[in-house]
């Protein structure tokens, strides 16, 4: 196990450099540039530019020296923001993105998992049907319909809850709008993955096995059909979590939420490669790391699964 | 279960009626105002400038949402006026200026000082001046201030040339061709020699130095050296065996006579050069805390400022709070005790803010198209007010079919603008190279102008007041002239020998560029019966394009003035590498320009600006489609907040009125 572990530690580094370098390549494809606006500069200020960030160096030495700097842990500082550092603005926007998407995700889970173990149990019930024509509709409406929606009742008709911004992590009147709209949708899929989850494993031998041991029903449930009927919700948490973490753009625009999401699509418009390259590194590590979660996380809930 | 169900069908009924109630009774009850119309209890202003402010570093940003943060922490020479943005006294308390108007001796007010204490000196202006210019700074605005002697030579890296340790002159040196741009030593007279005469300055040696003839001024760069040699074979002679001395920040024309006396020397006459001074590149940055802390000097807790306001908190991203500077020379009159400063993009979700009463009022063009008909009854709260932010359609000049003048002007007749603006609801029509709302003076010039032409053309004044407006038979005759016969056929015009196909009309990707277009594109196909197909590109992709006259057909040029004068639109087509982005290029129209702007009294020179715009018009090197109106809210209560034509409020006069009875109600008397 901790050998399996070790292995796929020391390959995520190699792995995010690639995913890095390909990125860079992209960036530099694009057209553009980090000081391209809608006054042409004069030929001596681009010069200077260009050569304040190294633009005039060949394009492998810049290559090298970017890399150099990412493996160092250097990102250097934003090209727009020229105030902030790549490291700083990480530092300040994960916890944003990561408290409004685990809150999303616990939210999810309290509702999927309920209506989804629930819609199993009563199959083909109008509970079933019910919850998952919800799910369903939760699903296919995207959050920038429904966040809208949210905040058109509940700030703009009732008054009751601010209709964006950040107020700090104790601000839960800020926090409540966008955690539903997230939570809505994942919810929604969660309730799909435990009901067929839950289907599969009701209706395998070791559960009428331990029905035939005459256990309760609860423990049947609670003890032996949840776990393993939540293989497929594990399976999903883990990607899920790291975009949740990441940050999710829709939600973070639409609500004015200073998070990764938000950054991240402003470093691209503005064409400003080290905070790009810095989200990038950074989030494809923490999908590298939540995906390995995942598969341990199998191996404590499958007994027959093993590394 | 069945019973169950429809109990819960019950409950959800019950809520979406109560709630319904709710909202019919709050809306009834403010529906004068747009939602929430509560003063906060604060002297707070809670507004929304634009996006995450790239710096604080005023000489760093190009951008407007900076520039409104800039006119809160940071105050210069001059300041703009709070509702039509002439620059009036501000660190300056009077100026005097040359004959030539380029020369500017500035009287600082004693008073004035930093929001550490630290009394704002001439010292502090000499050094962020030179600041700016200095190529490390990499300030992307610092072209502004070329107009400053050697300013342009200190900023580009350029050296002057010494040979037999003597300066080499410019003069000596001009290319045949280059002859004609008005240096100012050819027309130099001895009444114009005098600098600012009524003042009794004492004669200093910088100041022999910056008013003798100008010095050679060369590329630092070798290779450059020799490009230019190539141009200009006089230049050979001149860059043997000699030496080269780097042109420093003590050789630009800025220059602290003493603690409180400025001299700015420019290169040539630039009547406009006050107006630019209320520019945030021009406002003095602190050496103290620069030189302290380096690149972190625009951390909360080390900047230092020199405006009615000081950064309080800034967390990037969100907010950026600003307080009262206690220091500020006329602290006593700044009314407001904070301003928050929030970073929000999204049109909609300001519009929320705002209908929540969680902001007070936000900057200009943040209401999309299809709400404006919803928030214009709002008489109390919404503004639409000239401004001077114009939008043309630039043409490939280099390249057929927009290389004919014929096809270029057909084009232009063949779109009604009047609709256009109708349909863009915050617009009006624009028929030439400026908009009528940049001065009062100007207009009356470029009438006066207009009607010497007419004469000379001999038109009828009605003929000669549309010649520019939309007229599609007309149009449909320039086109055929130029070679593209448009055929009728039941009612529909089509003109098969146009290469439509080989032509696009480029924007970049914004929702209501598309709608211009494709309503443009309708017109042209009615009109013309050509189908000018469209293309939409990512900002980014789409700048580096146009700049380089490298798309074919058609592009979007916006632009929003610099400062108030007609030079800034007028010089979109100035010089062989403009802005205008068609590629247009007449050393006549540069000539027009040189000598309107060496022309010492106004009226005349703006009659020569006029003659220049009439002149370049004539070649229609852009179609020019509309003149934006501001387009944003405020909240009743709050007062002294002008729809000025650039959206850049002077701050210290904004207040929170409590009392009801003296909000404002019907915004069109503000500017009264």
């Amino acid at each position: 196990m901790l050998q399996f572990i070790l292995k796929r530690v020391v390959i995520i580094v190699p792995m995010a450099l690639v995913v890095v370098s390909l990125t860079w390549g992209l960036v530099r494809l694009a057209p553009g540039n980090f000081y391209t606006s809608e006054k042409k500069l004069s030929p001596a200020i681009e010069k200077n530019i260009r050569e304040k960030y190294g633009l005039d160096k060949p394009v492998l030495q810049q290559y090298l020296i970017m890399i150099g700097n990412i493996v160092r842990g250097d990102f250097g500082d934003s090209l727009k923001y020229q105030d902030q550092s790549v490291n700083e603005i990480l530092w300040r926007t994960v916890p944003v993105s990561a408290t409004i998407g685990i809150l999303a995700y616990l939210l999810a889970l309290l509702i999927g998992l309920t209506t989804g173990t629930l819609a199993a149990l009563k199959q083909n019930s109008s509970l079933d049907y019910g919850s998952m024509a919800f799910a369903m509709l939760g699903q296919s409406v995207p959050n920038f319909v429904i966040g809208p929606i949210l905040v058109l009742v509940f700030s703009l008709w009732l008054y009751w809850l601010p209709p964006a911004r950040w107020n700090g992590f104790l601000g839960i009147a800020n926090l409540i709008l966008p955690v539903v709209t997230l939570a809505l949708i994942y919810a929604a899929y969660i309730a799909r993955l435990t009901r067929a989850g839950m289907l599969e494993v009701l209706r395998s031998d070791y559960i009428r096995t331990a029905r035939a041991k005459g256990l309760s029903e609860r423990a049947v449930i609670f003890r032996h059909a949840l776990r393993g009927g939540l293989m497929p919700v594990v399976s999903f948490t883990g990607p899920a979590l790291a975009g949740l973490l990441a940050g999710t753009v829709v939600i973070e625009r639409i609500f004015a939420l200073p998070g990764l999401g938000n950054v991240f699509i402003q470093s691209c418009l503005n064409r400003d490669e080290t905070l790009i390259l810095g989200i990038v590194a950074f989030v494809s590590v923490l999908i590298m790391f939540a995906n390995l979660a995942v598969d341990i996380a199998y191996a404590y809930l499958d007994p027959r699964i093993r590394y | 279960m069945k019973r169950h169900c429809f109990n819960n069908v019950r409950l959800g009924l019950a809520i979406i009626a109560l709630s319904v109630f709710a909202v019919g009774c709050r809306t009834s009850a403010n529906s004068r105002y747009f939602g929430e119309t509560v003063p906060p209890t604060r002297n707070i202003l809670r507004y929304v400038t634009g996006p995450e402010p790239e710096s604080l570093d005023p000489q760093i940003p190009d951008g407007q949402p900076e520039a409104r943060i800039f006119l809160a922490l940071y105050e210069g020479l001059v300041e703009y006026d709070p509702k039509d943005l002439h620059p009036v006294p501000a660190i300056a308390e009077s100026w005097e200026i040359s004959r030539k108007i380029d020369e500017f001796v500035f009287h600082l007010r004693k008073d004035a000082k930093w929001s550490d204490g630290k009394p704002i000196t001439a010292s502090d202006f000499v050094y962020s001046f030179r600041r700016g210019f200095a190529p490390e700074t990499v300030s992307r605005t610092a072209e502004l201030g070329y107009f400053i002697k050697y300013a342009k030579a200190f900023n580009a890296k350029s050296v002057f040339v010494k040979k037999n340790n003597q300066f080499l002159l410019a003069k000596d040196f001009a290319p045949a061709t280059e002859a004609k741009t008005n240096e100012p030593e050819n027309n130099k007279s001895p009444e114009n020699e005098q600098a600012v005469s009524s003042s009794a300055i004492a004669e200093t040696e910088f100041h022999q130095f910056i008013k003798s003839p100008d010095r050679l001024v060369v590329s630092g760069d070798e290779k450059e050296r020799a490009k230019a040699v190539e141009v200009n074979p006089a230049l050979k002679t001149a860059l043997e065996d000699s030496e080269f001395v780097p042109v420093k920040g003590e050789d630009i024309g800025v220059e602290a006579i003493d603690d409180y006396t400025l001299r700015i020397t420019l290169r040539q006459s630039a009547p406009f050069f006050l107006g630019l001074l209320a520019h945030q590149f021009f406002r003095p940055v602190p050496q103290q805390a620069i030189e302290k802390y380096g690149k972190a000097w625009t951390r909360p807790e080390n900047i230092v400022t020199s405006g009615a306001f000081k950064v309080k908190e800034h967390k990037p991203y969100d907010v950026l709070k600003v307080e009262k500077n206690p220091n500020y020379w006329d602290a006593q009159n700044v009314k407001l005790d904070e301003i928050d400063f929030y970073s929000v993009e999204e049109q909609t979700t300001i519009l929320n803010l705002y209908k929540a009463g969680s902001i007070d009022a936000f900057s200009n063009h943040m209401i999309p198209a299809s709400w404006v008909d919803e928030m214009r009854p709002f008489k109390d709260e919404y503004l639409n007010f000239p401004e001077i932010f114009t939008q043309y359609y630039s043409m490939n000049m280099k390249k057929p079919p927009f290389d004919n003048l014929k096809v270029r002007q057909a084009f232009n007749l063949s779109i009604d603008k009047v609709a256009l603006a109708e349909f863009r609801k915050t617009q009006k029509p624009l028929y030439d190279l400026s908009p009528p709302s940049i001065s009062s003076e100007y207009e009356k010039a470029r009438s006066a102008v207009s009607e010497e032409l007419r004469l000379k053309s001999n038109t009828s004044p009605e003929e000669w007041a549309n010649r520019n407006h939309f007229n599609p038979e007309r149009a449909r005759q320039l086109l055929a002239e130029a070679g593209f016969a448009v055929q009728q056929n039941n009612n529909a015009y089509t003109c098969p020998s146009f290469p439509a196909d080989k032509i696009a009309l480029s924007y970049n990707t914004f929702e209501s560029n598309r709608l211009v277009a494709e309503f443009v594109q309708a017109q042209w196909k009615q009109n013309l019966g050509v189908i000018v197909p469209l293309k939409n590109m990512e900002f980014k992709t789409f700048l580096p394009m146009k700049n380089a006259v490298d798309y074919d057909g058609l592009a979007l040029t916006l632009w929003s003035a610099d400062y108030l004068d007609p030079y800034t639109f007028l010089g979109l087509q100035y010089g062989i590498s403009n802005n205008g982005g068609s590629g247009y290029y007449d050393p006549k129209y540069d000539r027009m320009l040189d000598e309107a702007n060496s022309e010492l009294n106004p009226q005349t020179r703006y009659e020569k600006l006029a003659r220049a715009e009439a002149y370049a018009m004539n070649q229609q090197p852009f179609i020019p489609l509309t003149v934006g109106s501001t387009n944003w809210m405020k909240k009743p209560y709050v007062k002294g907040l002008y729809p000025n034509p650039g959206t850049l409020h002077s701050w210290k006069y904004v207040y929170i009125e409590r009392d009801p009875s003296k909000w404002d109600s019907n915004v069109e008397n503000i500017m009264k």
